[in-house]
């Protein structure tokens, strides 16, 4: 700018010239500043808009819980107006038709829980083109034209869940380890974390794999049968909430010790852990991932830069902290999972992370 | 009008009448949620609102389309929506490659074509139910997507994504060649079969009709209706997905009987199951803009689908007491 001024030499010309690149400066330091998709022009109360991709499962309703939830503070605060959500039970060209409707509606903030990795890629970059905040989490999509991406670490998951189970066998020991459904990335993903600690610990024997449904009855089917071929199983690498249940009950229904067993938050499986007195480890999704989202857009909007990525770090259930989550279990669903407390000091902090 | 002066122009509307009967309960229903979208949402009279519109019903109407066309000589195929995904990705992992646009859409016509003869070929001279033998082929297809794309992925030429799913009614006017095709296709003997022989096998036969070969034919057009849908959705979304169909066969199933066609062949209309699915999208999208949520959606949805079937049944029987 500065040589192309330098080349005027008019006097008028000069000063218009500066003028204009003092604004040009002014707009690109506003456009740094902003996150992702942001224009600017969008003012509070905002409305939101939830695609989600289906709504049925316990984890689903309980998400949604935290985003009414995060609404309902939000709006008191006057920064939302109104949050419209939809279903698309389970059909990602459906998920498609709600998005444009959302951008059609011309709402200020769309959070996506997305149904498929690549089919909602264009009508993102759609959204983000027009100046909404799109924030996706949990299970994420490959575009990188959205304000931000929210989510834990599968692999990280699976890492500390095995580095738990080797140091509470002492690096030696037969163990099972139940997966999820095969060819789902989170299953995936949790599995090939656990990969590199059991290979660095070659006293622990894998016996077996078992890959069910996220669901307590296939996976208790599951460990019967393998605890009836296996007299001798130290310990179960269980990469799921509801599997980690069903191989407890399993244990239980033929009399067999408990041995230490990893999971994730199921109300079921801590209280299972908690009755049997077994060693367990458990970490989780948490529910508030959607509650973050809706906090991230609305600061978005505001013009606070967000991170790209935000990592959230995996929350870490023990035998020291169990009772202070099935304290709280009479609130949550039976079947559903006790989520790790969160507030705004904590989305703050989760925000500031680069 | 005598009908000596124009015998063919009074038997044709008379029979386009007849056809309609019973139609127009459905034709009014979808015509109210479309007044009613564009009160809600008047963007969509606009060239780009109308354009997305259009582009998100379109892959269900080539479904429902390819359904009606197999239920409408007695067939079903439960494998529409494995043929969808197996369309998109045929589509992904070769349009990106060395054969380009052109060799990618040759891939695309010449799986739903040989697929669908296929699977007519085993129905028509081996004499299977068709909705056992599309439910195996559901399974084997499911399976051919998934070892050809693993994960979501591959890629549309982004001109392609443009033209198909742009700013323009593309896929609009694409529909409308497609229904001068139905027509056309109507007017040449194998498509008067596909009435013929879904009404009255034994008796098609004897008039000569080619009642094997009509099936085999029905069987891979629908092919090919459905793998073009699978086409569609990847240039939609840019990529491809190995289950991204799925859910269209459900979906297409519904639209034709919707749109009044029958299980038992022989009954029912094309218009009339691109209305059925032409309810099934707007529905979506009427339904956001009312601002349901999710759960009274799955209520709504239903009985939105058992309302648009039972008034002209009624209405039918009313008019005949």
């Amino acid at each position: 700018m500065s040589r192309i001024a330098s080349n005027l030499h008019l006097g008028r010309a000069l000063l218009a010239g500066a003028a204009i690149a003092v604004f040009s400066l002014a707009i690109a330091s506003q456009a740094n500043a902003a996150a992702a998709c942001i224009k600017g022009d969008r003012k509070a109360p905002f409305t939101v808009g939830w695609a989600n991709i289906y709504s049925v499962p316990t984890w689903m309703k309980q998400t949604e819980g935290t985003i009414t939830d995060e609404v309902a503070t939000l709006k008191k605060a006057g920064l939302v107006k109104d949050l419209m959500i939809t279903d698309a039970q389970g059909n990602a060209q459906t998920q498609i038709q709600q998005i444009q409707s959302m951008i059609d509606a011309n709402l200020d903030a769309i959070i996506v829980e997305a149904g498929s990795s690549t089919a909602l890629n264009r009508v993102i970059a759609d959204a983000c083109t027009k100046g909404i905040a799109v924030i996706n989490f949990d299970s994420l999509v490959d575009t990188d034209k959205l304000t931000a991406k929210i989510n834990t670490d599968s692999n990280e998951w699976g890492s500390r869940a095995a580095t738990w189970l080797v140091d509470q066998l002492h690096g030696k020991g037969k163990i099972v380890i139940m997966n999820g459904p095969a060819g789902v990335s989170v299953s995936d993903d949790r599995r090939k974390g656990a990969q590199p600690v059991l290979a660095a610990n070659p006293g622990i024997e894998v016996i077996t794999e078992t890959n069910t449904e996220y669901n307590v009855a296939p996976a208790q089917e599951a460990m019967t049968s393998l605890l009836f071929a296996h007299p001798d199983i130290d310990g179960v690498l269980s990469l799921g909430g509801a599997l980690s249940a069903g191989s407890v009950m399993a244990f239980d229904r033929q009399g067999r010790a408990q041995v230490p067993t990893t999971g994730e938050n199921a109300r079921q499986f801590l209280e299972l852990w908690k009755a049997k007195k077994l060693k367990g480890w458990a970490t989780m999704q948490p529910n508030w991932l959607g509650a973050l989202s809706v906090y991230t857009a609305v600061k978005a909007l505001q013009g606070q830069d967000v991170p790209a990525f935000i990592k959230v770090p995996l929350p870490v259930i023990d035998d020291s902290t169990i009772d202070g989550y099935l304290a709280k279990a009479k609130d949550f669903p039976a079947d559903g999972y006790i989520y790790s407390s969160y507030d705004q000091a904590l989305f703050d902090k989760l925000l500031a992370q680069h | 009008m005598t009908p000596s002066a124009s015998p063919s122009g009074s038997l044709y509307f008379a029979i386009q009448r007849r056809r309609n009967r019973g139609l127009g309960g459905l034709y009014l229903v979808v015509a109210a949620f479309l007044v009613v979208y564009g009160v809600l949402f008047p963007g969509l009279l606009s060239v780009g609102g109308f354009s997305k519109f259009s582009q998100n019903w379109f892959p269900l109407a080539l479904v429902t389309m390819a359904q009606a066309l197999l239920m409408l000589n007695g067939g079903i195929s439960l494998a529409i929506g494995p043929l969808v995904s197996l369309g998109g990705v045929v589509a992904a992992i070769t349009m990106g490659g060395p054969a380009g646009a052109f060799g990618g859409l040759l891939a695309v016509v010449v799986a739903g074509l040989v697929i669908g003869a296929l699977t007519g070929l085993i129905v028509a001279y081996m004499r299977l139910p068709a909705i056992i033998v599309t439910l195996a082929g559901s399974f084997i297809i499911t399976g051919v997507a998934l070892l050809l794309l693993p994960r979501p992925g591959g890629s549309i030429p982004d001109w392609l994504s443009q033209a198909l799913a742009g700013q323009q009614p593309t896929a609009f006017a694409l529909l409308v060649l497609v229904l001068c095709a139905w027509k056309l296709f109507l007017a040449t003997p194998l498509g008067i079969g596909v009435y013929a022989v879904g009404d009255n096998p034994v008796g098609a036969f004897r008039s000569g009709v080619p009642v094997e070969r009509v099936r085999v034919v029905s069987f891979a057009v629908s092919g090919l209706l459905a793998a073009l849908a699978g086409l569609f959705v990847a240039a939609q979304t840019g990529s491809g997905d190995p289950v991204i169909g799925t859910s269209f066969t459900l979906n297409s199933i519904a639209g034709a009987v919707l749109g009044g066609v029958g299980f038992l062949g022989g009954k029912g209309t094309m218009r009339g199951a691109i209305a059925g699915s032409l309810l099934l999208s707007v529905m979506i999208n009427v339904m956001f803009f009312l601002g349901f949520p999710p759960v009274a959606q799955y209520v709504a949805q239903g009985v939105i689908i058992v309302g648009a079937v039972a008034i002209p049944e009624f209405a039918g029987r009313w008019r005949k007491a």
